[in-house]
């Protein structure tokens, strides 16, 4: 797709240079970081001798930096470059000027300063509109068109109309040899620098509206400076090729950085900048497909707890909306038509309604699992996993191999009776991971173990059992309290109470005994894995590497059973992974095969046993 | 089967005093409710209230303050028995709870924030709280009641160190 710019960026080019009166130029982007990765010849042949006037007055060294090495340029590395630029002063910087005028010829070579999409325009006000629409009707229907909710309603509608032109024209985002600017805001102005290091994923979405309109909502996500936090930089909306060009600079610019760092191979990303096609192929020579959605997988969504109540949830928010829209009208009805009607009738009517809704269940939620895992892609390409998926509004995220530590794979007792299991991904820092960690929909456990053997590591190793006691405690604690329910209230004679508590303490049992079978925990010698639960049972893995940390608890009842909660530290996902009601001993033994350098100083043997532990860790 | 030895440093003994302080102005707040409760109930005698509650509004505080006074005697220096921290060349061990027990190893070359705080109470005697924050949520380490010079050493110490072993530190 950068083939669609290149003709454009090179006979565009001298008019920007010539007219650039002080616009929007950053020297880091233009003349600097085109001799980088991505632009075409025709680009730096124009640029020689002839650098982009510098507007930039904090003088960003990496552009200048890069500009060195093209022979015509007689910029010194860190002044910023304003003595050849014909005569034209560095003129403050305009926050909007100059977008403008290289608007026309489409999007300028690949380190241009860019807009948003002109077609965001019409996307943004229409987004909230929809928000809107509901009141705005109401309103309307309720107010009787009158002229003042009339003026009010066009007022509302000019003002987002103009809100949306104002972000359009303000909003710019450049992407630097080393950051990412973006910057808004006609007012409040705002800049916002990301460090390319620092960019942990690019998600592209688009709803049904953007994809109407060939646009895409691109989410930069990137560590800040604290270990938790993370900055998002939001374009929305660009066109969808240069959404999918960003993901791939970013990415493939930040790996680049990292890798000139470990000095791997600067020459590759040399001659990559020669030609623009090879760039533009270069995706397709890397790229990996790990998996693409099988027809029948859509049938798994049966099985998800979630989608099965969608219809109850899609009930309800009709109604809401009909309530909403139509005030009182639709309740009334809704209540002389029950009080008017024969009661036998409205019985056997409910019982149809709520009988056909039952059975409908599963397949609500089959159709609105495939609406958003429509079509579910996993694929590898420049160092990062990239997951595609959903039919309407169609959902991409990137997550960088380098930050990913292991993997988890979840089922519910639905699922295990189809041998069915999600897959996620266990990620540093990491927002939204119920979402943007998913890396595989739901499927049968032999083909998800496949793919994540062929796209990150499977763990393979057998799980440790945890002790018989564990079973014990899991036994009192889902059963006794209702034990105690029903004793109390059947002294006191309040029989329904009794009889419910009681039916849930027998239930208690077959949940306790599945919660401790599903109990364990397993080191393969690189990776560690803990499960537990049961009505979510997740399976956590992580690298051996991943692992910064150990903590042992113990309560005076796991004391009594020489129990301990282990929980595995990671800076990753929810930042521990507990392997509860371990024996403490094997879990010491247990830490200490996973990370000797940190548990074996503290350790003490009984009667001078020498690695004793294996035989002990054979359940 | 090996297990785990005990860190091999106690916390300094002032922090009983911390500890039992702390406890004491808690116990004080909650029992300054509780009366009050007591007395609001006693005096307004609603008839909501069970009746043997109403008859005798002050078995609670009563209780209460048994129950805190055993607390205050017993669990400081429980605490102090329990509580223990070493620091060797890349991992930081502590020990800490009474009842319940945590060890946690947190190795040094992924520390990524040193913290070392002191409440007045913390300042009246002279201790001092250092707290290990690596790139986990869960994976920060607490040593409370050091020896407050110690502790301004320790963390001086451990910074540099980190900064010397530092991996990528997630």
């Amino acid at each position: 797709m950068d083939r669609q710019y290149e003709p454009e960026s090179g006979p565009h080019d001298p008019p920007r240079n010539t007219d650039g009166t002080g616009g929007w130029i950053a020297p880091g982007s233009t003349s600097g970081t085109s001799g980088d990765q991505r632009s075409g010849r025709e680009h730096l042949d124009d640029q020689q001798g002839r650098p982009s006037p510098s507007s930039w007055p904090t003088g960003e060294a990496h552009g200048a930096h890069r500009r060195t090495e093209e022979p015509g340029s007689a910029t010194p590395t860190f002044l910023p470059p304003v003595a050849d630029t014909g005569g034209e002063p560095a003129a403050p910087r305009s926050w909007w000027g100059e977008k403008s005028s290289n608007d026309q010829g489409g999007v300028l070579g690949a380190e241009e300063v860019h807009g948003l999409s002109p077609r965001s325009l019409v996307v943004g006000p229409i987004n909230q509109l929809k928000s809107l629409f509901l009141p705005i009707l109401a309103g309307l229907v309720v107010g009787g068109f009158n002229p003042w909710v009339l003026t009010a309603t066009g007022f509302a509608v000019v003002a987002l109309l103009i809100g949306g032109f104002v972000t359009w024209k303000t909003f710019r985002y450049e992407v630097g040899e080393e950051r990412l600017e973006i910057r808004s805001g006609l007012i409040r102005r705002s800049r916002r620098t990301i460090p390319l290091e620092r960019i942990r994923g690019v998600d592209v979405t688009s709803t049904l509206l953007h994809r109407i309109l060939g646009v895409a909502v691109v989410r930069i996500e990137a560590a800040a400076g604290s270990a938790e936090g993370t900055e998002d930089g939001k374009l929305d909306a660009v066109d969808l090729a240069e959404a999918e060009r960003l993901r791939r600079v970013l990415l493939h610019r930040k790996a680049v950085l990292m890798g000139r760092e470990r000095q791997e191979e600067p020459a590759r990303g040399r001659e990559d900048t020669d030609e623009e096609a090879a760039v533009a192929e270069e995706p397709a020579d890397d790229t990996v497909t790990y998996f693409r959605m099988p027809r029948n997988w859509y049938l798994y969504g049966a099985l998800s707890l979630g989608y099965l109540l969608t219809p109850f949830v899609v009930l309800t928010t009709l109604f809401g909306m009909l309530q909403q829209s139509a005030g009182e009208m639709v309740t009334d009805f809704l209540l002389d038509w029950v009080s008017s009607t024969d009661r036998g009738f409205l019985l056997l009517l409910a019982v149809v309604f709520v009988g056909a809704l039952v059975l409908l269940m599963p397949v609500f939620a089959v159709v609105s699992y495939a609406l958003t895992h429509w079509g579910f892609s996993l694929r590898g390409r420049d160092g990062s996993l990239v997951a595609e998926r959903g039919l309407f509004t169609r959902r991409s995220v990137t997550l960088e191999r380098r930050r990913i530590r292991g993997y988890e794979l979840f089922d519910n007792p639905l699922e295990r009776t189809r041998g069915a299991v999600r897959l996620r991904a266990i990620v540093t820092g990491l927002g939204d991971t119920a979402n943007r960690a998913v890396l595989l929909p739901i499927g049968p456990r032999a083909r998800v173990e496949q793919v994540v053997d062929s796209a990150l590591a499977l763990f393979r190793a057998r799980l440790t059992r945890h002790p018989r006691a564990a079973l014990y405690r899991r036994l009192t604690r889902a059963v006794l309290p209702f034990v105690v329910v029903t004793v109390v209230a059947a002294a006191s004679g309040i029989t329904w109470v009794a009889v419910t508590a009681g039916v849930l303490a027998v239930l208690g049992v077959p949940l306790a005994v599945d919660r401790y079978r599903s109990l364990g925990h397993g080191y393969d010698g690189e990776r560690v894995s803990v499960r537990s639960g049961s009505l979510s049972r997740g399976q956590a893995t992580v690298e051996r590497s991943a692992v910064i940390g150990w903590t042992w608890t113990q309560t005076l009842f796991q004391r009594r059973s020489g129990l301990a909660d282990l929980q595995v530290t990671v800076g990753a996902g929810t930042g521990g992974y507990t392997a509860q009601d371990a024996s403490l001993g094997e879990s010491v033994d247990f830490a200490a095969r996973v990370t000797p350098e940190m548990v074996r100083p503290f350790l003490v043997r009984p009667r001078g046993e020498d690695e004793g532990g294996s035989a002990d860790r054979q359940d | 089967m090996a297990h785990l030895r005990p860190p091999l440093r106690r916390v300094s003994g002032r922090a009983i005093g911390v500890w039992t302080l702390r406890l004491v102005f808690g116990s004080l707040i909650s029992l300054l409710l509780l009366s009050a409760l007591a007395w609001v109930v006693g005096t307004f005698a609603w008839d909501w209230v069970p009746e043997w509650i109403r008859r005798n509004p002050w078995v609670l505080p009563a209780a209460y303050t048994v129950y805190a006074l055993l607390k205050i005697a017993i669990v400081p220096s429980w605490r102090y028995r329990v509580h223990r921290w070493e620091v060797t060349e890349d991992v930081i061990y502590t020990r800490v709870g009474w009842i319940s027990r945590a060890w946690q190893l947190v190795p040094v070359s992924r520390i990524q924030t040193v913290d070392h705080t002191q409440g007045w109470l913390e300042r009246v005697f002279d201790v001092a709280t250092l707290k290990v924050q690596t790139a986990s949520y869960a994976g920060s380490s607490t040593i409370e009641g050091l020896d407050a010079e110690e502790a301004r050493g320790l963390s001086e110490e451990l910074a540099v160190r980190a900064g010397t072993l530092r991996d990528d530190a997630t």
